[in-house]
């Protein structure tokens, strides 16, 4: 979970494995104040978002990535189209950082609104609307360079 | 709508660690563990100091107690012998006079 929220974040194996070890180093140290799994499972979601954000907005402009040269940890895809998932991907990549950030606890986390505007300390009205903007980005962006979404 | 969401679903589907990503995480918690005692090891002799230094001046400060009162002790013990002299030689001038 960790490597992969900020992997998909980031699109950057080093950076995302820099992140997620500096989470678990974290997570180490606070170990004895985190009461159950499920708190650790909360904790760990939320200081990853953030972590993967300051990431990016520490290196600015000097963390840009090329994104159709990012290789992908080899992983076989699961479902779906292969080409489809590789061009959605890219196109998450290119939202703001909130809205990014959202997108990826929705669908990779699963989380409710309500659960993404705790992890992100946002107002769950944001949430939705980030939500909200970002489908609407990125199904126009797809229909438009993968011809009509199914 | 829905197949969007589940296409979104399947492209952010979760990507497993790199390999060696595990022995990584615990290789720095193991250094940051070192770091630690070593700052521990510091920690402990500054405190070890202080207490010294703490230790020190409270012997000092008994020291000078233990000084202060044999000093006293001497003065008391001189009053009296001067007391007692002065008694004695009040007794003395009594008894003449009586006699």
């Amino acid at each position: 979970m960790v490597f992969s929220l900020a992997y998909h974040f980031l699109r950057d194996r080093g950076a995302a494995e820099e992140v997620a070890q500096d989470v678990f180093l974290r997570l180490y140290r606070k170990m004895d104040d985190l009461e159950d799994a499920r708190h650790v499972t909360i904790w760990l979601r939320k200081v990853t978002s953030h972590r993967s954000i300051d990431y990016v907005r520490k290196r600015g402009s000097r963390f840009t990535i090329a994104l159709e040269d990012t290789a992908e940890p080899s992983v076989t895809e699961q479902h779906g189209d292969p080409l489809l998932n590789r061009r959605l991907r890219q196109l998450i990549a290119t939202l703001a950082e909130k809205p990014r950030m959202v997108m990826i606890l929705r669908y990779q986390e699963d989380l409710t609104p309500e659960e993404i505007s705790d992890v992100l300390e946002m107002p769950v009205r944001t949430v939705k609307s980030h939500l909200q903007r970002s489908l609407a980005i990125l199904r126009q962006k797809i229909e438009r360079s993968m011809g009509e979404v199914r | 709508m829905e197949d969007f969401e589940r296409q979104l679903r399947d492209a952010l589907a979760r990507k497993e660690q790199p390999p060696l990503f595990e022995a990584k995480v615990f290789a720095a918690i193991a250094e940051s563990k070192s770091k630690r005692w070593v700052s521990w090891r510091w920690e402990a002799l500054a405190a070890s100091l202080l207490a010294l230094a703490g230790f020190w001046a409270q012997h000092e400060h008994a020291v000078r107690d233990r000084v202060a009162g044999e000093a006293a002790k001497a003065r008391l013990q001189l009053a009296l012998k001067i007391t007692v002299t002065e008694l004695s030689k009040i007794q003395r001038t009594v008894r003449t006079t009586e006699e």
